[in-house]
Order: C-alpha cells, then structure tokens, then sequence
C-alpha cells in the first residue's frame, strides 16, 4: 500500500507539476501571465452561461412532461460518455506511452501498482472536464425538484465515483486492444489505424444502441399512458444504453430506500470494476506495454545520399518538420489529424444512418444550400481550433526548443512554417468534410471552392491565435507528448478566446443573413479573416522573436 | 573575434556569472574550465542565445549577439553537453533540417553530411529514426549538424561525454582543422589532460566569476611550483 501512496504521490508531482509551478510563480512576470490566463479563461464564462441557461429551458421541458430525472441522466450519461471517451486517450498515453515507464516498470513493483496509480491520477484529470458537464445539471434538478440534504450527499458521492466505471472500461478496451496490437516494428501504424476504425465503430455501435432504444418506447397513445404512468419512463429507456446511468439517476431521483439500493448498486459495481481492471492488469498489461518503449533500428542500407538531401525554403522547412513530427507521434495523430477526420464523421454518420431526427438536417442542406456552405466554412474554421496545433506549436518542441532557438530562423519564417503544417491538415479535414456532405447532397463545385478557399483562409487567423497564446507561455517542461497536447492549458485558453471568436462571426452572420446578398458576406468574411491573419502575424512575429530571447 | 564584456547573469538573488570579461581571438582553441555549477554553461548559453544576459555584452566579429541575433546566429554553431534532437525525426531528415535553417546548398551539405557522418560513423544510421540512436549517436548526429554551417565560432559544452575513442580523436582533430582556417573553438571540459593539449588558451571560472585565463605556460608560471593543470584547477577552485 505504502508503494502505491508512494507512486501516486510523485505521478501526481509529475502530472500536474505543483513544484514548477509555484516555482515559476514565483517571477513576477510570471505572475502576469498567469493573470491574463485567467482573464482569457474567465472569457469562457459567457459561452459556458448562455449552455447552462439552455439547460434551465431544457430541465422546465421535462418536468412538464413528468420527466425531469431524465434530465439528470442526460448529464450523467453525457459525463459518463465524456469521460470514457478522453479515458480512451488519456489512458493510451498514460499507461503505454508516458516516460516514467523507463524508470518504472525495471523496479520490483506489480503491474497493478503501476496501472492502479496512474489510474488515481487519471481519475482527476477526468474530474476536470467532467465537473463542468454534470454539476450544471445536478445543481439545476436539485433545485427545480426542491431536494433535501440526502440528494446533495448523495450527489457529492456520484460525482466523485462517477468517472469510474467509464474509465474502467477505457482501460480494459485499451490493455486488450495493445496487447493484441504489439506486433512488431509496425505497430505503430497498425493501432493508429484500428484507432481511427475503433472510435468509428463506437459511435456507430453508440448510435445503433440510441436508435434501438429510441424505438424501445412505444409511440402514440401509448407513449403518453407510459409517460404519466411512470415518472422514471424515459429514465428507464435510456438506462438499456448504459445502465450505471440510470442506477446513479435512481439513487439520486429517489433518495428513500430504493435510492440507496441503487446507490449502494452503482457503487458496487464501480469498484469490482477496478477489482477486474487490476486482475486484468496483473496479466496482459505487460504484453503490451514491453516493446513499446523501446525503438528497434533496423538494419537499413544507407540510401544514396543525394536522393534523400533536399533543399527547402526555411518555412517550408519547419512546416514539413512540424507535419513529421505530427504524423510520428502517436498522441499528436490521434488528436489533430485524428480529430480532423473524426469529427466530419460524427458529423455526418447519424444522416448516414438514417436516423430520423436528421431528416430536418439533409432536407434543409437541400433547401438551403447556402447555409450549408455558411455553416461547413464555421466548421472548418473550428477544426483549426480542435485541431490543436496552433496552441501547441511551440509547447510541442519541449527540450527540443533550443534546437529552434540557435538557429538562424526569422520570425517570419517561424509562424509561417507553423501555420502552414496547420493548414495542411485543415486540408485533410476540409476533404473529408465535403465528401461527407456530398455523400448526403452532391454539392456544386462553386460551392466546394468557396467552402475550401474560405475555410482555409478563416483556418490562418484561428491558429494564429492558438500560437500567440501559446508563444506567451509555452509548456516546455514534460516528458510525455500527451501532456503538451491534451493536459496544455494552453489548448484550453485558445478554445475560449476562439469561441468568442466564432460567437462574434455568428451573430454578424445572422444579422446581416437576410439582409445583403451572400456574395458580400463571403466577401466581408474574407476580409475579416485576411485582415486578422495580417494583424496576428505581426503580433507574432514581434512575439516569437521577444520570446525566443526571453524564455529561460 | 568572440569579446564578452562585464556580463553578469543572476538566478534570483545568486550570480551565476558574475561580471566576467573574455576575448578569446580567430584561430585559437580556448577552453573553459570550471566545478560543477560554476557558471560555465550559463556563460555558454549566453553566447549562444539561450539565455538573456542581465547586463554586458557579448560581440562576435563586431555584431551584438543580443541584438543582431540572426546575423550572429548564422556564424555560430553549438554542441550542448546533452542533447535533446527531434526523436521522431530520421537521422537525415534532421540534418537537412539544420541545412535548410542556414541555407545551405545541395552540393555544399551532400559534400559535409556525406564526410561528417563517415568521419562520426553514424551514416549507416542516418535512415533510422533518431529515437532509435544511443546517447553517444545522438552526441555525433548534433555534431554532424552543427559542422554543416561552416561556423565562425564551434562551441560545444562538455563535448567529448559520450563519445567513443575514435570520434573523441576526430573531434579534436576537428577543432585543430577549425582553428588553423582561423575559426574560434570555445569549449567547456571538465577533462584536464583534454584542455591541456588541445587549448591554446584556457580561463577557470569559479563561483561566476574568472579566476584566471591564459595560455598553458602562463598559468604554470603564475603557480606556485611547475604543476599540471589539474593542480592549478584544485588550487584556483578549492573553498577558501
């Protein structure tokens, strides 16, 4: 037991970094930053407002109709969901990929030790992004359901152990998907691949289990008898999708007996969970993980020299390093040119699958052809921001930044190299975008050119303003991929800053919609996006050059 | 010629180089000694750019290095005591990497990977990932690349840890080459018998600042007794 106290004290050292920080706070300039990290964050209060007020509308729907824990297990789920679904990466890169692994796994500890303290670590890392989707709508039906002392305990104990089971299952699926995959030199190719089918397959699988229960509930008259009859109607619909869903949604609905039966059930299962997760550690974690540290040089015939020299403009230079370094680390594929691809599909798999809350979507791409081009251009300039690179370009270079630093290399050069590797996987996304469209509705190729052209040029000042917060204080200090690229603060500021962003363009876009034709309001966006690009890149220039000579 | 005037660096409220002043000339080898946490590689990463002094200055050829970085840059090349170089990268691809950031021509580096990789033996491995080299390859591939620019002033921090025998030989052999087509080799060591030969000059630095600097024989004749210079180093450095 001491070892694993032990091994989750300094994991949570090495993943949160308290002793850097307070460090680092310690220069004054530091603590200026820090401050306007906490403006930038404070900017996503407005955003995160208007989603919980929706909320309220939401709760009022379902209490008229009877239903309002339904609205309970929608944040339970959604959390649950949520945190499955990051549990799939940060587990990945935490048990498999993370550096201490060098150190750890030749010391006398038991894989269980290993895996069970990364798990604790993992566990707040999940209450991170989980607390801001489920405490909303805890708190709302607390309160529109008058509940007394009983519900807020029994709430505080279903938010600290709801990541459980979800990142349970993360970890099975992952120690079984990497003992299977450890095959050879090529496996890293190989997971990336079955990655990108898994996480399609469980949105599929996902949609297939919504739509069975979605059918599960009679229609008609009979729907409404069920609805009046029982209060826990729809609970109990969606509960065959995922049951820990409705067995904390019953714990928390009902805080008598019954409540704490289901309390006591969810609990339970959560923790035999850990029990099975930890037996299964003790077994195959292992098989997957040894060959996995280490990196086998093959026996190659040195190539001709002069067909691999090539010579390159310095920009281009940097953007082709930085799409090298993007495509051979696993944690940076999956998140950026992963999240390019995977998010046209989500998209666009639920009009595939013919479900029919779609129907009002694909008969409106049809109607309305223009709002399809206004909206898939807000999408691409949104995947510059989920894509990441711009707020991670120079948090990615690590202890590598000094290579940058003594080198030559304009400023110029620097962003530009840095925006165009973010542009080539914008590309990637706008391709597999449109097809997705014109799988729906073949679209006119005026349409793909105004869609491309003005999706990329929106995608350059996004990922400018994802470098500029992240030149400002870039995170240099880790030793493993995933904390500069999914643990990077600096990620989420850029998210914040860029949906006002996006919020801003919209309500321009909605205001001026009816009343000039479209043809001016490609033209007004165009110059916005140039106009910005133009002022962003002088910010970062005089930025990057600052930085390069401050930075210590 | 490389001129280091009052430069002074603080961490907080310790100087970790404390007004110190060098000249050290075109075609000379100079080496820089020093105990654990003297301030060698302090000084080092001032020079280089990596670290902002917090006053003085430092000139190469006549340019502030501070504020004509890239024309300064452009004349220098650096070796760090330990390497970090992109994992994910080939062998290959870094270099032209390296290239492409000097503008180098397609003759000149075919001309310089193509000797230097032989010379450090690591060609074999230039088409494997660089996550894939030991220590010592890692040591030979940043080499490699920081000869490919032609530098006015090779600087290197502890440069021979790491190395085998034979690359250790061709590295000196290397800065003697440099020194005689008037280039400046600066280095830190803590290998006395390595400084003793190689250097034309040396200056021991302790505690942040220089404690003395000059040619082998000036520094013996400044003992107290003809010693080596490792009895002159534990003298110069030792607590009072």
């Amino acid at each position: 037991m001491n070892k694993l106290l032990a091994l989750v004290k300094v994991d949570f050292k090495n993943t949160y970094g308290f002793n850097s920080l307070i460090q680092s706070l310690k220069n004054r300039r530091n603590i200026w930053i820090a401050l306007v990290i906490v403006l930038a964050i404070l900017s996503l209060i407005p955003s995160y407002f208007m989603l919980v007020m929706g909320l309220v509308n939401l709760a009022d729907a379902f209490f008229q109709i009877g239903q309002g824990s339904y609205f309970l297990q929608m944040g339970i789920f959604g959390s649950q969901a949520l945190v499955f679904a990051l549990g799939i990466f940060y587990v990945l890169s935490k048990y498999y990929f993370a550096s201490d692994l060098n150190q750890l796994v030749p010391l006398p500890i038991k894989p269980s030790y290993i895996i069970g303290s990364k798990f604790i670590t993992l566990m707040f890392s999940e209450y991170l992004t989980s607390f801001p989707v489920l405490l909303p709508f805890i708190i709302i039906y607390g309160l529109k359901a008058s509940k007394g002392v009983a519900y807020w305990v029994y709430s505080l104990i279903v938010i600290l152990t709801m990541p459980i089971i979800p990142l349970v299952l993360a970890s099975l699926l992952v120690m079984v998907f990497m003992k299977y995959t450890n095959l050879g030199d090529k496996k890293d190719l190989i997971r990336i691949i079955s990655s990108i089918f898994f996480i399609v397959f469980i949105i599929w699988l996902q949609l297939t289990i919504q739509q069975l229960a979605m059918k599960s509930i009679e229609l008609g008259d009979a729907l409404f008898l069920n609805l009046a009859k029982d209060s826990l109607y729809l609970v109990k619909r969606l509960g065959i999708v995922f049951p820990p869903s409705m067995w904390a949604t019953l714990a928390l609905a009902n805080t008598n007996v019954s409540g704490l039966l289901y309390l006591v059930l969810f609990l339970g299962i959560s923790f035999v969970s850990i029990g099975l997760m930890i037996y299964l550690a003790e077994r195959i974690f292992f098989d997957g993980l040894i060959g996995n540290i280490e990196v086998v040089a093959k026996e190659r015939k040195a190539r001709d020299l002069t067909r691999s020299v090539a010579v390159m403009k310095p920009y281009l230079a940097i953007a082709k390093k930085e799409l090298l370094m993007l495509v051979k680390t696993p944690v940076y594929l999956l998140n950026s040119i992963g999240g390019v691809i995977i998010v046209p599909i989500i998209l666009v798999m639920p009009i595939l699958m013919g479900d029919e809350s779609m129907d009002t979507i694909t008969s409106l791409i049809s109607d309305y052809p223009h709002f399809v081009n206004l909206i898939t251009i807000g999408i691409i300039v949104v995947l510059a921001m989920v894509n990441s690179i711009g707020p991670t370009t120079f948090s990615r270079e690590g202890k590598n930044l000094w290579i940058q630093r003594v080198l030559p290399i304009r400023a110029r050069d620097q962003v530009l190299g840095r925006v165009l590797s973010s542009l080539a996987v914008q590309l990637l996304g706008i391709l597999v975008l449109i097809s997705a469209i014109y799988i729906i509705n073949r679209i006119k190729a005026a349409d793909i050119l105004i869609i491309t052209s003005l999706g990329l040029v929106g995608s350059i000042p996004m990922t400018q303003l994802g470098m500029v917060v992240d030149i400002a204080r870039p995170m240099l200090d880790w030793d493993n991929p995933q904390r500069a690229m999914k643990q990077n603060f600096n990620v989420l500021v850029a998210l914040g800053l860029g949906a006002l962003f996006m919020m801003g363009l919209f309500f321009l876009v909605k205001n001026l919609i009816y009343k000039i034709d479209l043809i001016y309001i490609y033209l007004i966006l165009f110059t916005i996006f140039i106009t910005l690009a133009i002022i962003l890149q002088g910010i970062l220039e005089k930025m990057v050059e600052r930085q390069f000579m401050e930075l210590e | 010629m490389l001129k280091l005037n009052n430069l002074t660096k603080s961490y907080g409220r310790i100087k970790a180089v404390n007004n110190i002043n060098l000249e050290v000339r075109p075609g000379e080898i100079f080496g820089f000694l020093g105990p654990n946490g003297a301030g060698k590689t302090t000084t080092i990463k001032m020079i280089v750019g990596l670290l902002k002094p917090d006053e003085g200055m430092i000139t190469l050829a006549g340019i502030d290095i501070w504020q004509e970085p890239l024309k300064a840059k452009s004349m220098i090349s650096y070796v760090p005591d330990n390497p970090a170089v992109y994992d994910k990268l080939k062998g290959i691809e870094f270099l032209n990497f390296i290239a492409d950031m000097y503008g180098i021509s397609k003759e000149e580096r075919l001309r310089k990977i193509d000797y230097f990789s032989k010379l450090f033996n690591i060609e074999h491995a230039l088409e494997n990932l660089i996550s894939s080299y030991s220590h010592g390859m890692k040591q030979k591939l940043v080499l490699t690349s920081a000869l490919i620019n032609d530098p006015k002033l090779f600087i290197l921090d502890e440069p021979m840890v790491g190395l085998d025998p034979k690359s250790s030989f061709n590295l000196k052999e290397i800065m003697r080459q440099m020194c005689d087509e008037g280039k400046i080799v600066f280095f830190s060591t803590h290998v006395m018998e390595v400084a003793e030969r190689l250097c034309d000059r040396i200056a021991i630095i302790n505690k942040g600042q220089i404690v003395t600097v000059g040619t082998m024989e000036e520094l013996r004749s400044s003992a107290k007794d003809e010693e080596t210079l490792e009895k002159i180093f534990l003298e110069l450095t030792e607590d009072e």
